[in-house]
């Protein structure tokens, strides 16, 4: 059976977020990640296209969030989780290990969508590393270097 | 199910002897289904003259609004059945978080744009937002969605028995999207569209022009083609005329997008372009998903009846 159409806001959100080298996430209410751009991909070290829609178990076990430690945060335990849930704007910071197993501190600032036609269908994530060279390679659209 | 153009214009009103052929007036559309109850699509300039070719013995009318653009409601006020105390209209439109539907189009039916105020008119109107799910009007079912365009915009796809109508008349679905490729579930419109026996699609500039136009919630050519095959449209009716564009103009636009049709496989009588005061036959095909210009012959016969 065919995979239900998006609501409206999230094909344009999507779009947006191809035009642009703002890493950035789309993700569904429910938690799944939608959508990443190349941005994002670049420094998660695998391309949208490579992994494709995942639920929430699969994108923390391959992505995190994380502690400084090391250790695995609890999508609840996230503010930006919760905020997101409840409809509002929210940041949060923690760290994110690419494929390639390179750990990156960064920050988020997570932006729901409410429509009137669906109520809350999902948020957009944008990202940033902490760490300064590869912050200034984001912001130069140097890409490549990073992961 | 049948269906007839009274305007096939978009933006502005274009009259001229130039424009004689595919018309000037803006977007509306009769819908006659097999009961034979009437359904109107848009309420542009032409819904003027389809208001005098409505009999009034059939008081009750339904109008479903794709948006509140002025080339989508400016004749709502210069309709004959407003002015009828034995009236019933329903006017469906979409929703917005700003105001209600009525409320919003009383900014164009009240002072100092209108002589009349939405409450002076004689006739029983109501405004009534398209529900999120499916619902029927007779014997139609009628879904809304939104689509890609500026503002609160719906596309409508409407079931009558074993035929399907699609009209989305104002639509950017390859707006920041590489329309080819996308998996359908990102496609704007797409399953409104999907397998319509007819789709009714904005196709308001040339390729050449929409690089001036981007963003402005209107497709090229090739796109809307590209929309109609991905869907799996059985036939296409190009719509919304730029308001620049000449009857030679928009023949050589209608002879642009059937070489397209072709370069990606299908029969190109399958896209026809709407002008005014052509009448349609739509019959439902049965055929299988997806197929490509397989009822472009019922097509062609289907205007072909028409225009005997």
């Amino acid at each position: 059976m065919a995979t239900p159409q998006k609501p409206l806001e999230l094909i344009l959100a999507r779009n947006l977020l191809t035009s642009i080298s703002t890493p950035a996430f789309l993700v569904s209410r429910e938690g799944t990640m939608l959508f990443y751009n190349e941005a994002a991909g670049a420094m998660l070290g695998v391309p949208f296209e490579e992994m494709g829609q995942l639920d929430p178990e699969e994108w923390i076990g391959s992505f995190g969030p994380f502690d400084a430690e090391g250790n695995t945060i609890p999508l609840e335990e996230l503010n930006l989780t919760q905020a997101l849930r409840d409809g509002r704007p929210a940041h949060s910071t923690f760290r994110i290990r690419s494929s390639r197993g390179t750990e990156h501190e960064i920050a988020a600032s997570g932006m729901p969508m409410i429509s009137a036609e669906h109520g809350a269908s999902g948020a957009i994530i944008f990202f940033w590393s902490l760490d300064e060279d590869q912050a200034r390679d984001v912001a130069t659209g140097r890409h490549e270097a990073l992961g | 199910m049948r269906l007839k153009v009274w305007g096939a214009r978009g933006s502005i009103p274009a009259p001229g002897p130039e424009m004689n052929r595919y018309g000037g007036n803006t977007s509306c559309v009769e819908v006659t289904l097999s009961t034979g109850e009437t359904l109107i699509i848009d309420a542009g300039t032409g819904i003027r003259t389809l208001g005098f070719a409505l009999t009034p013995d059939n008081p009750r009318i339904n109008i479903l609004l794709t948006h509140l653009h002025l080339d989508h409601i400016q004749g709502l006020m210069f309709f004959p059945p407003c002015f009828r105390a034995e009236s019933e209209i329903r006017i469906w439109g979409p929703t917005s978080p700003e105001a209600s539907l009525e409320a919003r189009i009383a900014r164009y039916i009240s002072a100092p744009l209108s002589p009349v105020e939405v409450r002076e008119l004689p006739c029983d109107v109501s405004f009534l937002e398209a529900p999120a799910s499916e619902w029927r009007i007779g014997g139609a079912t009628i879904r809304a969605e939104a689509v890609t365009h500026r503002g609160p915009t719906l596309g409508f796809r409407i079931t009558d028995a074993d035929t399907t109508l699609c009209y989305i008349s104002d639509h950017e679905p390859a707006l920041g999207a590489p329309l080819d490729k996308l998996q359908p579930e990102w496609i704007s419109g797409y399953d409104l569209a999907r397998d319509a026996d007819l789709l009714i699609h904005d196709c308001q500039y040339t390729d050449d022009e929409y690089p001036g136009h981007e963003g402005w919630g209107h497709s090229r050519v090739s796109d809307a083609v590209t929309f109609a095959k991905r869907v799996g449209a059985k036939r296409t009716l190009l719509f919304h005329h730029d308001p620049l564009h000449t009857d030679a103009f928009l023949d050589d636009l209608h002879a642009g997008a059937r070489a397209k049709w072709a370069e990606l496989g299908g029969d190109p009588s399958a896209i026809e372009i709407a002008r005014e005061r052509d009448e349609l036959v739509i019959e439902g095909s049965g055929d299988s998903p997806n197929s490509m210009g397989s009822t472009a012959n019922a097509g062609e016969s289907g205007r072909a009846q028409a225009r005997a």
